[in-house]
């Protein structure tokens, strides 16, 4: 019994002294891993002529499409490391193209988005967060001078293109333009013009430095 | 009366579609005059999408319309006539049924051409007729109106027609197409 225990004890201790090796190797690991993910954090502009930024709506019960043509990105991420991740978007809104004159003249009106007074929407993440299908950039959009919490889903993928990197974000997201007062007098009823406005985008990004 | 036409006299079906077109092309016309005239605004925008939706269902009640006149007997008109009453009496005819179809297919590529896809009274989008084209939207437009005038100068021949029937040569021209009207 004594012998068995003793025998027992010994195996013991040596897994116990193996269990305690591995578990400061792979700390250390963890603790390397953890360095090398944090610190390269890569900052991306943007591409304006491979990239779209769209929108649409519902306008008496038909979809209507449009696109901004002028606005800027800048990413600073890190794939495994999003807390340390910020997407900042500049959208000159005046840049706004439907493809009829009458209707972006209307659509950047001072009842819509008031373009003369606002000529600028902005995105600024507060957080980015790693979801089943990619990342969530959680902020604040700044539209019409009302500043609101704003959602913006992206996947992300980078590219190696011919030696040069490139990261490709892509993702749709909804807002009620209501919310951002883009709708005054006649315009606030959703009646012929629907509340929900999808935004799209599909961007490429490259490092700052390739630029 | 019955529900299909007879060689004497239109059922109840012919006098319906006919009637309830009249109702929506003196609609379309309105709702036209009103939107021309509107500011750009939400109005304007409300008065074309009805007009788009009217001119739709106007679309649809044509096809209705014709598919009904093949199925059944055409009354026949009066056999004092003269040779050229009847030409003129067909040519009015065919002018308006063509009419019913091109009005609503010019207004389709007109809205299509310019970019703004149309619901029927927001119950579902239709398809674009064609694509984008500013040239072809003007053009488009062009004929809209045009065929307008022309839709104006027929009605005004096919009234007088159905007047001169009924008021000068004292035949039931006229009364075959009325509701509520006893056979002569």
């Amino acid at each position: 019994m004594m012998t068995i225990a003793t025998g027992t004890g010994t195996a013991d201790g040596g897994r116990r002294a193996a269990l305690v090796a591995a578990g400061i190797t792979s700390g250390l690991f963890v603790a390397g891993a953890l360095a090398a993910d944090a610190a390269p954090v890569t900052r991306y502009t943007l591409d304006p002529a491979k990239s779209t930024l769209e929108f649409q709506f519902q306008q008496a019960g038909a979809q209507n499409k449009g696109k901004f043509t002028r606005y800027s990105v800048t990413l600073d991420f890190s794939p495994d490391s999003p807390a340390t991740s910020k997407l900042d978007v500049v959208v000159e809104t005046g840049s706004l193209d439907t493809g009829d004159k009458e209707r972006d003249d209307t659509l950047k009106g001072a009842d819509l988005l008031g373009v003369a007074k606002f000529p600028q929407a902005r995105f600024t993440s507060t957080q980015i967060t790693k979801t089943a299908n990619g990342y969530d950039a959680v902020g604040k959009l700044t539209l019409r001078g009302v500043s609101r919490d704003m959602h913006v889903p992206f996947s992300f993928r980078t590219a190696d293109e011919q030696g040069k990197p490139a990261g490709y974000l892509l993702g749709k997201t909804t807002l009620k333009r209501l919310d951002f007062g883009v709708g005054q007098g006649d315009w606030k009823s959703t009646e012929w013009v629907g509340n929900d406005v999808s935004v799209s985008y599909s961007l490429r990004l490259v490092p700052a430095a390739a630029h | 009366m019955t529900i299909r036409n007879t060689s004497a006299r239109w059922g109840h079906v012919a006098q319906f579609l006919h009637w309830l077109i009249v109702v929506l092309i003196i609609t379309q016309v309105i709702l036209a005059n009103i939107a021309e005239d509107l500011p750009l605004g939400m109005k304007k925008l409300a008065m074309f999408a009805r007009h788009k939706s009217v001119g739709i269902t106007i679309l649809g009640l044509a096809v209705i319309r014709l598919l009904w006149r093949w199925a059944n007997p055409t009354p026949a008109l009066p056999t004092t006539l003269k040779p050229y009453e009847r030409a003129l009496a067909a040519v009015t005819h065919f002018g308006l049924y063509l009419l019913l179809f091109a009005m609503p297919l010019t207004g389709w590529m007109m809205t299509s051409a310019r970019g703004f896809p149309a619901s029927w009274f927001g119950f579902f989008q239709l398809p674009d007729f064609v694509p984008k084209n500013d040239a072809l939207y003007n053009a488009m437009k062009e004929t809209h109106d045009t065929l307008a005038l022309a839709l104006y100068a027929i009605v005004f021949l096919h009234v007088a027609g159905a007047l001169k029937h009924h008021f000068m040569l004292k035949d039931d021209v006229l009364r075959r197409m009325l509701p509520f009207t006893k056979k002569s």
